[in-house]
């Protein structure tokens, strides 16, 4: 799926430490419009501070990032001044889905996600209702739209979260575990969300631990270990004949739990 | 899978009486419990009556006058509710300057707070009231007379300013916490939805911290209805002064200090009430 003209995402050499930990030793990436790109390792490997690095939620400590013709850069463990200017229009470029849903609670499902489109961007009020009713539809919560998170089960908290971030349209999509926090009986109804979305063109950076997701839905699959990209491909490739002794290594233990279908 | 409150029936549960029957029992043992505590009230109040009668208290005088200390209470609730107000407009502001990273609010706002919670409300109730027409005075005779009108407040304003300043310092460490309380991941969707910082607290951060936040403020309304007897020393015809007033002039002190305080204990008793009242409509918030 190279064959969407430009890349829409461009990483260059991206490092971030905490304190002493060096959890991304350079990384880089591209991303094509329409791609879904899983990534996909143990925890700890830096793959969801990587996602997090996309939008700024953790500054990279040094290293480019390009979004849709916005370009951030860090140097030294700080961003450089008219990078710092443009966080937000970068944020802008992206919507992210979290582990734990951030659920805004003290709003009905319709006004979580109406708020950012009324609120940041100015929309009228009405012509954000109606975007978000057809998006709420769209994840099969339109019922639900007058109704408080409190007495929504966690699925439906985070297709209410993915209805939020797409409320934004954004360039890209950014999927941080998005059912790890999912009661296993939960977990189907948010990623036949996300596999719509795919069909219908959304360019998608998802972390899951969901194989058999990364399996069906992937155009380009990433094993990710010790905060480098250790090896890409197809998600045939990576699945059947990983190169990488790493990536070997960690989809058997994969296969021995029972988890890749 | 949806949380749902489907009505009980016998349908659902056969043994729905043996439940009902054992929360009916629950409840009559504590409508006893309380009524048990009532009437160790009564004894003590009783008591209290009797001793005082025997000591030449007189009823009379008290019935005569509590109507001039009565009408203070007016003044006392209007000082409070005025002054708990703006006390906390400072409280936020305290509490986001401590929470910033700009040393400038950060200097701000701990020099403040440090200031207040090291020196005594009576010596704060002085400076403001006999400190600052003083300052007044000096800056007349430099010449800038408006100058000198912002510093020569009226009782009221002097009480009002006394009070918010001492309980918005206080009052900080409350606003804190309530921003705190509030997830580290409803910061972040809202960061990620490309809010400003003034949005995300606006519109995200300060409804939920509220909930945390309202009903410490209605312990702190409740003590500063008491606090507020300070105010008296700067002339603020409130329940402490006009009781005061008339307890010199006829030598009655126990009878016009009993009036006051009684007037004190029913207001913080009313308070206490609608305060419980208020923090169960606040736990509903979000439900249906």
């Amino acid at each position: 799926m190279h064959t969407n003209g430009n890349p829409i995402v461009r990483v260059q050499n991206l490092h971030k430490w905490f304190g002493l930990l060096h959890v991304l030793r350079g990384i880089s990436l591209e991303v094509y419009p329409q791609e879904v790109v899983v990534i996909i390792g143990r925890s700890g490997s830096g793959k969801s501070t990587f996602l997090r690095c996309l939008n700024l939620l953790e500054e990279p400590t040094s290293g480019r990032i390009e979004i849709d013709g916005i370009v951030v850069e860090a140097a030294n463990g700080e961003l450089l001044p008219e990078s710092r200017a443009r966080a937000r229009d970068l944020r802008l470029k992206t919507g992210m889905v979290f582990q734990d849903f951030n659920v805004f609670p003290h709003k009905t499902t319709l006004e979580n996600v109406i708020e950012a489109p009324i609120v940041v961007k100015g929309v009228p009020k009405e012509q954000a209702v109606e975007k978000a009713r057809e998006l709420l539809r769209k994840v099969g919560l339109l019922d639900k739209q007058d109704v408080h998170p409190i007495r929504l089960s966690g699925g439906q908290k985070q297709r209410i979260a993915i209805a939020r971030a797409l409320a934004m349209e954004p360039k890209v999509m950014l999927f941080d575990e998005p059912t790890s926090a999912l009661d296993p009986e939960l977990i189907g109804e948010v990623l036949a969300v996300m596999k719509d979305l795919a069909l219908e063109g959304t360019t998608m950076i998802v972390v899951t631990h969901e194989m058999g997701f990364a399996h069906e839905v992937a155009d380009r699959v990433i094993y990710m270990e010790g905060g480098v990209l250790v090896e890409e491909g197809p998600p045939d490739q990576i699945f059947t004949c990983p190169q990488d002794p790493r990536t070997r290594q960690f989809l058997a233990r994969i296969i021995e739990s029972g988890r890749l279908v | 899978m949806e949380v749902t409150n489907a009505p009980l029936s016998p349908e659902s549960d056969p043994d729905l009486a043996v439940g009902l029957a054992l929360v009916r029992k629950a409840r009559r043992a504590r409508l006893i419990e309380t009524a048990k505590v009532g009437v160790v009230w009564l004894v003590l109040l009783a008591l209290l009556t009797a001793g005082l009668l025997q000591l030449r208290f007189s009823p009379q005088y008290v019935f005569q006058h509590a109507d001039f200390v009565l009408r203070g209470v007016g003044t006392t609730i209007g000082v409070s509710v005025v002054s708990i107000l703006i006390a906390s407009v400072l409280a936020l502001f305290g509490a986001l300057g401590r929470l910033s990273r700009n040393p400038i609010a950060q200097g701000i706002s701990s020099f403040y707070i440090s200031v207040i919670r090291g020196t005594p409300l009576l010596i704060q109730v002085y400076f403001i009231y006999l400190g600052l027409p003083q300052i007044g005075q000096q800056l007349k005779a430099l010449g800038y007379p408006q100058l000198a009108n912002v510093f020569t407040l009226t009782e009221i304003q002097s009480g009002i300013l006394a009070l918010s300043l001492n309980y918005g310092a206080y009052m900080t460490e409350i606003f804190r916490a309530g921003l705190q309380a509030v997830g580290h991941g409803q910061y972040e969707a809202a960061a990620a939805l490309g809010m400003t910082r003034w949005q995300m607290l606006r519109r995200i951060i300060l409804p939920q911290a509220i909930r945390v936040i309202i009903p410490d403020v209605g312990n702190q309304f409740i003590a500063m209805q008491k606090d507020s007897a300070l105010v008296s020393l700067m002339g603020v015809w409130e329940i402490t002064f006009r009781a005061n007033r008339l307890a010199r002039k006829d030598s009655r002190f126990i009878e016009m200090l009993l009036v006051a305080a009684t007037l004190y204990w029913i207001l913080t008793i009313v308070s206490s009430w609608l305060q419980s009242r208020l923090e169960k409509r606040m736990a509903h918030a979000y439900e249906r």
